[in-house]
């Protein structure tokens, strides 16, 4: 499995946060490309740029009421009360100066990682602001203003008429903003591996969700037990994303790899470990390579333990992304400039103990209820994909 | 909101109880609807749904079903006992009364005229609506004593983090002593975390999200 590898960062792209305390804090890049630097893995792989997506970019799934709105908001222009019809100065979307500007850069940042992939420029890339897989078409919602992955997904099918695409969300949330926007599109795919929605925001992502008219079939929901550990998520996804993605033959896959699925998560009720964040992005690669030429880009997402969870996440990922083989220790200069700053202890390997994640004890009642969920997603889903 | 008329459906399919069993099984397929309201003269006589046809004739494949269907009418089936409901009725008791009745429908009068029938279909929608599990949203489960001004404090709590409720419903919770409810929150927030450990520390027992 080879191929050329593309990151694509800047610093501009690092201003997508909402201040404070609020959970979604842009320290988690600065710590994640600090953690692939010093582990080595960004030797021979300098940053790529990309330019803020324009608002024609955004019109594409998004109306252009809302970014006007978004536009006004960073600008205190907007008065308050309008702004909450967009979902906007909310506790989970507050405004920040230039929010606009923020946002717009992050789909930039996937437009370009997609723009490199299917023109040849890499095999793979990854862009690791994006993943803002909650923002409807109208709507800010869960952390996300503008759709980064709606958007590429749009531009893509105008660039190369014909494109099939599939998205593949294992964030722990539904990513219900892509999957509504592709709702009746029969050449997008859109799977998503993630906590029931009968406990956790958003609430969708039920099996039946699967697409209306011609897009009938071609959104995959697979809600798992909330406390679905390694062993129950990982063989949930190779009964399930494997066999719909060769049915669907696509040709380019897009991944949302946000890893609030960890067990250290505050947001989320799944447990899994580091093992998830190995396994996924691997066989994304390796499906990647199978149908479609190994064109792949691969997103962020969720994930808000910063300290511990993220940069060792996501570090796999661009290990994955780019074919390298991930250290075991986590390095010491790492460890020694961002000790004082963390609340809780660094961990001192870059792949979790298995010993300190002892299987629940419902493990298997909840693994042989993931297990019906997959079977009943094969049902329902496959024999309407072509 | 929250009344019958908001939740029937005001075209409603009828039949006269001339008809046969066949003609009547045929239009529940057709409009895929399991009721019936049976109108002679423009009056309401009886409700029919799609079991007391089926009961009344052979199953499928008997060599009989054919001429049953042609020759069974609809008079024949109904019930003759109908129990109504009213535009102006809460969503909440006419499920209850489907409920008490072992029934699945109820044909809206006002006066005389049919104007609506609603069924336990519509009662469903009504709940996911009322619950607005149909919008982005988490889910917080709170134990609250059974006393006054309980709800408003865990309600102006979760305000404080400028945490916008959707829907909040409460039912008695049996096994506590004293007697207790829950209030079940549905919440716009990806992040009801921070509110759910300011009810801890207030002393509210918190069920939902699992706390630390």
């Amino acid at each position: 499995m080879t191929g050329t590898a593309a990151i694509v960062h800047d610093a501009a792209l690092e201003s997508y946060g909402f201040g404070g305390d609020h959970p979604f804090n842009p320290l988690r890049l600065r710590l994640t490309l600090e953690l692939c630097e010093d582990l080595g893995l960004l030797e021979g792989y300098p940053l790529t740029p990309s330019e803020p997506a324009t608002d024609d970019d955004l019109t594409t799934v998004h109306t252009l009421t809302y970014v006007r709105m978004v536009q006004e908001a960073g600008r205190g222009a907007a008065l308050f009360s309008d702004l909450l019809d967009f979902g906007l100065g909310t506790a989970d979307n507050p405004l920040f100066p230039d929010m606009h500007a923020a946002c717009a850069r992050v789909v930039g940042g996937v437009l370009e990682s997609c723009r490199l992939v299917m023109g040849g420029g890499a095999t793979h890339a990854m862009c690791v602001s994006g993943g803002l897989h909650h923002a409807m078409r109208s709507r800010a919602s869960g952390f996300c203003v503008y759709n980064d992955a709606g958007v590429a997904i749009a531009r893509l099918k105008e660039e190369h008429p014909g494109i099939r695409i599939a998205y593949v969300d294992t964030d722990a949330h539904h990513g219900d903003g892509v999957q509504w926007m592709f709702y009746e599109d029969p050449d997008v795919l859109t799977v998503s591996m993630h906590e029931s929605g009968r406990h956790l925001f958003p609430g969708t992502g039920e099996v039946d969700e699967k697409g209306h008219g011609r897009g009938r079939g071609y959104s995959v929901n697979v809600p798992l037990r909330p406390f679905t550990d390694d062993d129950s998520f990982i063989s949930t996804f190779e009964a399930v994303v494997p066999e719909v993605l060769r049915a669907f033959g696509p040709d380019l896959i897009l991944s949302q790899n946000g890893c609030d699925a960890h067990k250290l998560d505050p947001l989320s009720h799944l447990s899994a470990t580091t093992r998830l964040y190995g396994h996924v992005p691997a066989r994304m690669h390796d499906l990647a390579h199978e149908l479609c030429g190994g064109r792949w880009v691969a997103t962020g997402g969720g994930g808000y333990d910063i300290w511990r969870v993220v940069p060792r996440a996501w570090a796999s990922l661009w290990a994955s992304v780019s074919h390298q083989d991930l250290p075991e220790k986590l390095p010491e200069g790492w460890r020694a400039r961002w000790e004082g700053k963390s609340p809780v202890a660094l961990p001192r390997l870059v792949r979790d103990d298995p010993a300190d994640y002892p299987a629940g004890l419902r493990a298997r009642e909840i693994s042989d209820g993931n297990k019906r969920t997959a079977e009943r997603v094969l049902r329902e889903v496959l024999p309407s994909i072509r | 909101m929250l009344l019958v008329r908001d939740s029937m459906a005001r075209e409603v399919a009828t039949l006269s109880p001339g008809e046969t069993a066949g003609a009547a099984l045929a239009l529940c397929r057709e409009r895929r609807i399991r009721h019936l309201p049976v109108l002679e003269d423009g009056r309401l006589v009886g409700v029919v749904s799609d079991r007391d046809l089926r009961s009344a004739t052979p199953a499928f494949g008997d060599p009989a079903r054919a001429a049953a269907l042609a020759e069974v009418r609809v008079g024949d089936v109904m019930a003759r006992e109908v129990v109504t409901a009213r535009p102006d009725d809460p969503i909440d008791g006419a499920a209850n009364t489907m409920r008490e009745r072992g029934i699945n429908c109820l044909p809206v009068l006002e006066g005389d005229e049919l104007v609506g029938i609603v069924t336990s279909s519509d009662v469903m929608d009504s709940l996911v609506f009322m619950l607005g599990a149909h919008e982005p949203g988490s889910r917080m489960e709170v134990v609250v004593p059974d006393r006054p001004g309980t709800l408003a404090g865990v309600a102006g709590l979760i305000g404080e983090f400028g945490i916008n409720i959707v829907s909040v419903v409460t039912g008695p919770r049996q096994q506590d002593k004293p007697p207790s409810r829950v209030a079940v929150f549905r919440v716009d927030t990806i992040n009801p975390v921070e509110a759910a450990n300011a009810l801890g520390r207030a002393g509210y027992r918190v069920l939902w999200p699992p706390q630390p």
